[in-house]
């Protein structure tokens, strides 16, 4: 029998990089919060090393046992027998993956919002890709604005604004949507390969800028700069400059006495009643069964457990998984067409570029390949990629180059020398492709692998798409001739890749949308069949930006929070 | 002395590496000679581990280690630099379950080399190991099953060992940080320690602070 507790206004599940923003409107409004999550505290000054087998070889910042213990399988066609995959870095802990990403921040491109009627407007309806379940978003850009700038100001992002309410700067992103005001920030610090890579975009014509980061570049509500040590990727900061959720909001949402963090807890299901309507959530923490009963739910979970959570919630009201009347939970889901995909350009120079320490978002990007930011008529296939040069380089990594077809062997004496010239001589881009759904590509409970409480894992099913590799191979050629530029003797890459199995950009699943039988939840993210349970994380969004996801969900999770205020205070 | 028991060596043929010096002429085997490190000029002791492998196994990683990093102008071999030990100590400790696999296919290896040339695959010259290691990294080595993956796993951790922290018990006097030119792993970097075009100078710190770093 589970223990009751007392009722709150809402339980969020998950303090990560959704959860964790969430609860600090949720908590100014004087709404009474309790968080749960399935990992623990961390604490920066002893979890955190500089230190490649700590971080990641051993993954000892980003193991977390719940999301170990429940790793999808997945499978590229429905006849197969899924296969469970190697672990990925979804995180628990408060602050979850917030803790340990790139921290690349970004808004998505206006474009983005509506990508099937600006393609039938530019191009007309045959050429959206085939097999496509793209919608548009039930909501621009221009609504989402205000959201992004709360991010920006209260997690705190650095970077140069390109358009302050339509008036263009060529020293930020020129194909950015118009914002209010720029970034709290300037951007982080810049290096001579930055620079380097800025002057070689700009002697062909691109536009390059300088990433915007959810890291501070100068000293900001009380937490310092960034000390550029280079091991961002995959592990914490020991000085809180990165701006994950356990350094931020989650701490100031504590500090009003609205927020409850409950740790160590594993949620398994949320309960309904014969409406249909959440009653709260139960969950499981040092071997008890606690049920928590709130007046809200909100789903913050990464995106692979938000879909698996509604489809184990099952009940008289939603026997299919709650919110899944139509079908619709777990469709729409796909991973990003990003360098887990297979798409990267690496590139080889002639000289020292010593790119060992700095920060991944210590780059420079270029979005003239992305999104609708060139005419695709002649070309056969919508979006593109953005192109990032970047720094942090660790030294067993470096050594374990690809040798560029300059030596015959990977080891041995040849290779030695090879290595002792050229670990410090070679890079990678960042390559991000604009991806959609598709009717070929959801996820499900699997019929035979379980987690330790007996429940189903995650199944993906993803078969082949036609147009993100044609995006991404349009793209990564436009990489090749900005390596090429900067002075690259050797490059390799260019293919289109072949797509992810396991994501760490997992979108869609529980998507949003105006009609019920094509999304899981309304425009605000509440679920259309269960209306006080609002789902927060990148299984709302129905497209992927050419852009890392993170600071669109938090913008969503906000303002999903703000509209559960207004709810509940009508209520 | 090390006797390989139930191979097809006679008694008295199998060599340890004081003999193969004193042989080593006649042996071809003088890659074996182990170089002194003169990058540092404290000597690490040898970190307090057990090893897992067993020596056999042991003299055989440390033949396949300083093949894959031979020593040569450049710096030290890989096993001069600490990678058994590094390799031992992830064995021990978070590698644990690859020791069965690991411990297997090094001792196949070894019955190959023996089977071939009637000595261990530590005690033959490189070129003879190196013929071996490239048909195992082809998966061309009939009495070794997932001959590519054994390879590959030997690979990594040699390059694991030579180039992580020395902390772990690798990378001795910071032998593999040297050869590739990454200064050490630091709490805090200047604009200096981003420049191009040059060589950065060596810091040799450990990310696990100075009673760590080697020195």
């Amino acid at each position: 029998m589970a223990i009751n507790l007392p009722e709150t206004d809402v339980v969020v599940v998950g303090l990560g990089a959704a959860g964790g923003v969430a609860v600090l409107p949720l908590a100014w409004a004087g709404l009474k919060v309790i968080g749960l999550e399935a990992g623990t505290w961390m604490n920066p000054g002893q979890d955190y090393k500089p230190d490649e087998i700590h971080n990641n070889v051993r993954a000892l910042v980003t193991t977390g046992n719940k999301a170990g213990n429940e790793v999808p399988t997945f499978r590229t066609a429905p006849d197969q027998v899924a296969r469970q995959q190697p672990r990925h870095p979804m995180m628990n802990a408060v602050g979850g993956t917030s803790i340990h990403y790139h921290a690349q921040s970004w808004r998505l491109n206006p474009w983005d919002f509506r990508v099937k009627s600006a393609t039938i407007e530019r191009y007309g309806k045959e050429f959206l890709p085939e097999g496509t379940t793209v919608e548009d978003w039930p909501l621009r850009y221009q609504d989402l604005e205000p959201f992004y700038d709360h991010i920006e100001y209260e997690v705190g992002v650095s970077g140069k604004a390109g358009n302050i309410q339509g008036k263009i700067d060529g020293t930020g992103n020129i194909f950015e949507g118009p914002r209010k005001r720029d970034y709290p920030m300037p951007p982080l610090r810049s290096c001579e390969f930055v620079d380097h890579m800025t002057q070689a975009a700009r002697s062909i014509g691109f536009h390059p800028y300088r990433g915007p980061a959810a890291i501070n570049s100068q000293p900001y509500q009380g937490r310092p700069g960034c000390a550029f040590h280079g091991w961002c990727d995959r592990g914490g900061c020991h000085i809180r400059a990165k701006s994950s959720t356990d350094v931020t909001t989650i701490p100031r949402a504590v500090s009003t006495g609205n927020l409850s963090v409950v740790d160590n807890a594993n949620v398994r299901r949320i309960e309904t009643d014969n409406t249909g309507k959440a009653t709260g959530v139960t969950y499981f923490r040092n071997g008890k069964e606690y049920f928590q009963p709130a007046r809200a739910v909100l789903l913050g979970t990464y995106a692979y457990e938000n879909i698996r959570l509604l489809l184990l919630s099952q009940s008289a009201f939603h026997p299919n998984g709650l919110g899944n009347n139509r079908g619709q939970v777990g469709k729409h889901h796909f991973g990003h067409w990003d360098v887990q995909a297979g798409v990267a350009v690496s590139a080889l120079f002639p000289f020292d570029i010593n790119t060992w320490y700095g920060a991944i978002a210590q780059g420079v990007m270029v979005d003239d390949w992305a999104d609708d930011n060139f005419d695709h008529k002649a070309l056969g296939f919508i979006g593109g990629s953005t192109l990032h040069a970047y720094t942090e380089k660790h030294p067993i990594a470096s050594a374990a180059m690809n040798t560029f077809g300059r030596v015959p062997k990977r080891w041995g004496s040849e290779w030695k020398r090879f290595i002792a010239e050229n670990a410090g001589r070679w890079t990678t881009a960042y390559i991000q492709t604009n991806t959609f759904p598709y009717s070929n590509n959801w996820a499900d409970l699997d019929p035979n692998v379980r987690d330790p409480f007996g429940d189903p894992v995650l199944r993906i099913t993803a078969g082949p798409k036609l147009n993100e590799p044609k995006a991404a191979s349009y793209a990564s050629g436009k990489m090749i001739e900005w390596f090429r530029a900067a002075g690259a003797t050797e490059i390799m890459g260019g293919q289109g890749g072949t797509g992810p199995a396991l994501s760490t950009h997992a979108h869609g699943g529980t998507r949003m949308g105006l009609d019920p039988n094509t999304s899981v939840t309304n425009a605000f993210g509440f679920v259309h069949d269960c209306p006080n349970l609002g789902v927060i994380g990148g299984s709302v969004m129905g497209t992927a930006g050419a852009r890392n996801p993170t600071q669109t969900i938090q913008a969503l999770a906000w303002r999903t929070a703000e509209q559960l205020v207004r709810t509940l205070r009508r209520a | 002395m090390q006797k390989k028991s139930g191979g097809n060596l006679p008694a008295g043929r199998s060599m340890n590496r004081r003999e193969l010096l004193q042989n080593g002429v006649k042996a071809g085997a003088v890659v074996l000679i182990p170089l002194v490190d003169t990058s540092c000029t404290t000597e690490l002791p040898p970190p307090a581990v057990s090893t897992p492998l067993g020596s056999d196994n042991d003299r055989t990683l440390a033949a396949v280690a300083d093949r894959i990093l031979p020593a040569d102008e450049l710096g030290p071999s890989a096993s001069a630099a600490g990678v058994v030990h590094y390799i031992n100590r992830s064995l021990a400790e978070w590698n644990q379950t690859e020791l069965p696999v690991l411990g297997k296919g090094l001792a196949d290896l070894n019955e190959v080399a023996i089977a071939r040339h009637l000595y261990e695959f530590s005690a033959l010259t490189g070129e003879q190991q190196d013929v071996i290691l490239t048909e195992l990294e082809a998966g061309k080595l009939d009495k070794i099953v997932n001959g590519q993956a054994l390879f590959n796993r030997l690979l990594r951790l040699t390059l694991e060992g030579m180039f992580s922290d020395p902390y772990y018990g690798g990378n001795a006097g910071y032998a593999g940080w040297d050869l590739i030119g990454y200064p050490g792993a630091v709490l805090a970097s200047t604009p200096d320690m981003q420049k191009m075009r040059e060589r950065l100078p060596m810091l040799h710190t450990s990310g696990h602070g100075a009673e760590h770093d080697g020195h």
